[in-house]
């Protein structure tokens, strides 16, 4: 890749971030720079950054996903539930994998169909398939047997096996969106609905699939997190959502939609991961968390902007509506 | 009069919804028709009707105010640690109202004057007015609430709870300026179509900041009336409401793309899921399965409300 190649790249900008950030706390702590503490930072994000990675399409399209922590939730507990009662780990496994995907097909032609914004009929399926999911367990918390925990603390070739899943996902969506047919019409159809569907582009099967896609992310991530948590709770997926849109927007990829970049949401979640380490050796209070991470979103848009208004004074004059939301 | 009535009708797609929920909750239920349920159900709501005007006023712009709920949260947690130290009432009230227009201001001036995307700005001061309200309550209710906050939530006049009077109060006057001043027509005209409210010479970013400033402060007013109705501030208060409020505005009938929509609708939005909740508490249905009917019903409310929209043009 020549120089030039490398300063369009839409992740650049995220990844000096994360360097500066990894600079930074290398120097406050001396842990920072041990090969455990690393694992253990790209563990932590691989739940939020295999989620990103299906969530790039979603927002390439205009889109936008409100649901995949509560898919996440129906997975994680469709898994513990179908694991508990018939106790076949290779069951659990294809029921978590399918139901993802199939929630996130649902999503996928609710919207195509009915054509109600996506953020509303995430929304309305986030309840739903909250609902859908305590309903399963009737609100119970469910252990999961420790031979699972590979999942979430195994590894393999001494790399951990989330890192690992991490990994594949990262490739495999960085391939589908650069080098296949699928994620060029993600891109046209974001940039411009109106002209995908003059050039007659099958606008609907590409939605569905990308959506289907989310819900494949969130029940591998769910996987993880269960193995990892070592049982199903309550609690699991709530804010999820905001964090792995979080993670895409620092990424680089725009909420209006047409373009982004797959490594560029992974090195966001790792980002936001490295945030957390480093309030962490800070010994700061875990509900600041929060605040840093607001402003830590504000100010990578305001720079995106303000980048934009410096290469284009008029931007700011001429702001219209299809910004989105 | 058939005609009207069939008008209204596609004017408010929530009110046949509103209706058959009522009579099937009154005929399921000897209690739903009970004046003590019918108190509960309007005081519980008070703080989601103040909120749910603010986003309205958002979404006649074209916006959303993600942040909404939980600055709910923190400008309760800052009332109420200020009522707990000075026992002043209307010190509380002012510290809620201008801790929600901090909120909005902040909204208002990122999105309105810098050009943000409604969405991550607020999805970033919602994590911001989080994270604001856990830290200074330290995650647990705020002790020491007034006795005269406790007995205004409990207060009924003629039957009414006067918290539910504030709210309807707040939606008659945010009507009043939406229906008759020109900052009302402004905003619809800046939610229908914003190039054209740039050419006929608005200021359309005052008119931004000052509908996110209008929802912040909304935001700040529900959050106190959140105290009283509670007995305590907590700091989680905001954080399950988000969806409801959303999800009453847009059964209501307003439309997230702008221009379309009205207080009434989302009086009748809140109206249909707050009766959806109580009667499925009266019958017994467990909360998750409530969820699941919740969620639909907002769906295909929305989805009908987009089509009779449509229909119109």
């Amino acid at each position: 890749m020549s120089f030039k190649l490398l300063f369009k790249q839409k992740w650049l900008p995220i990844a000096v971030a994360a360097l500066l950030m990894s600079i930074f706390l290398s120097f406050v702590s001396p842990a920072f720079l041990t090969l455990t503490n690393f694992e253990s930072v790209l563990v932590q994000a691989s739940v939020t950054a295999i989620m990103a990675v299906g969530m790039t399409f979603i927002i390439i399209l205009a889109g936008i996903d409100i649901s995949v922590g509560a898919i996440l939730f129906f997975v994680s507990s469709l898994f513990a539930q179908t694991l508990n009662t018939t106790g076949s780990v290779a069951l659990a496994f294809s029921a978590a994998v399918i139901s993802g995907c199939l929630l996130g097909t649902v999503n996928g032609l609710l919207i195509v169909r009915f054509k109600v914004t996506p953020l509303i009929t995430t929304l309305a399926t986030y309840t739903i398939y909250r609902g859908m999911a305590l309903h399963l367990t009737s609100a119970q918390n469910i252990p999961v047997p420790r031979e699972i925990g590979w999942m979430g603390n195994g590894s393999f070739l001494s790399i951990p096996v989330p890192v690992w899943w991490m990994l594949v996902f990262t490739v495999i969506g960085i391939y589908l969106l650069s080098q296949t047919r699928f994620g060029i019409y993600c891109k046209a159809i974001g940039c411009s609905a109106q002209s995908a569907k003059e050039s007659a582009l099958p606008i609907n099967r590409v939605n569905i699939l990308a959506y289907a896609i989310g819900g494949l992310c969130a029940a591998v991530a769910a996987l993880i997190l269960i193995a990892r948590v070592g049982g199903l709770q309550s609690g699991i997926g709530i804010g999820l959502e905001f964090t792995v849109i979080a993670a895409v927007i620092l990424g680089g990829t725009k909420l209006s939609g047409g373009s982004g970049s797959v490594a560029g949401s992974v090195i966001g979640a790792i980002f936001l991961v490295l945030i957390d380490n480093g309030l962490n050796l800070f010994n700061a209070s875990p509900y600041i968390y929060d605040i840093v991470r607001g402003f830590v979103l504000i100010v990578a848009v305001l720079v995106d902007r303000v980048s934009v208004i410096k290469n284009q004074p008029n931007a700011l004059k001429f702001k219209t509506s299809s910004e989105g939301n | 009069m058939k005609e009207a009535l069939s008008n209204q009708l596609k004017q408010n797609p929530a009110m046949p919804m509103l209706a058959v929920l009522m009579i099937l909750f009154s005929t399921l239920s000897p209690y739903f028709f009970d004046a003590i349920n019918m108190e509960s159900i309007a005081a519980n709501n008070a703080v989601i009707l103040i909120a749910a005007v603010g986003m309205t006023l958002v979404f006649l712009t074209g916006g959303i105010d993600l942040s909404i709920a939980t600055v709910i949260s923190v400008s309760a947690v800052m009332a109420g640690v200020i009522m707990g130290h000075t026992d002043n009432v209307l010190l509380g009230v002012l510290t809620a109202v201008s801790v929600g227009a901090a909120f909005g201001l902040l909204n208002g001036f990122l999105i309105g004057f810098l050009g943000l995307s409604p969405f991550i700005t607020t999805m970033g001061t919602q994590l911001i007015a989080r994270g604001i309200a856990f830290s200074v309550s330290e995650g647990i209710a705020v002790q020491g609430t007034p006795e005269p906050v406790i007995d205004f939530g409990f207060a009924l006049v003629m039957g009414i709870p006067k918290i539910t009077l504030v709210s309807f109060a707040v939606l008659l006057i945010v009507g009043f300026l939406v229906a008759l001043t020109s900052w009302g027509r402004y905003i619809i005209l800046l939610g229908s179509n914003p190039l054209a409210a740039r050419y006929c010479g608005l200021n359309t970013r005052w008119l931004e900041l000052s509908v996110y400033l209008a929802s912040g402060i909304l935001g700040g007013i529900a959050g106190f009336i959140s105290i009283a109705n509670l007995g305590n501030a907590l700091p989680g208060v905001g954080d399950t409401l988000l969806l409801i409020i959303i999800g009453a505005v847009v059964l209501g009938g307003t439309s997230m793309n702008g221009g379309e929509g009205s207080l009434t609708k989302t009086l009748f939005g809140v109206a249909v899921l707050a009766v959806l909740t109580n009667g499925l508490n009266l019958l017994g249905i467990p909360f998750y399965d409530q969820l699941m009917i919740q969620g639909a019903l907002i769906f295909i409310g929305y989805s009908i409300a987009m089509r009779l929209n449509q229909a119109k043009r």
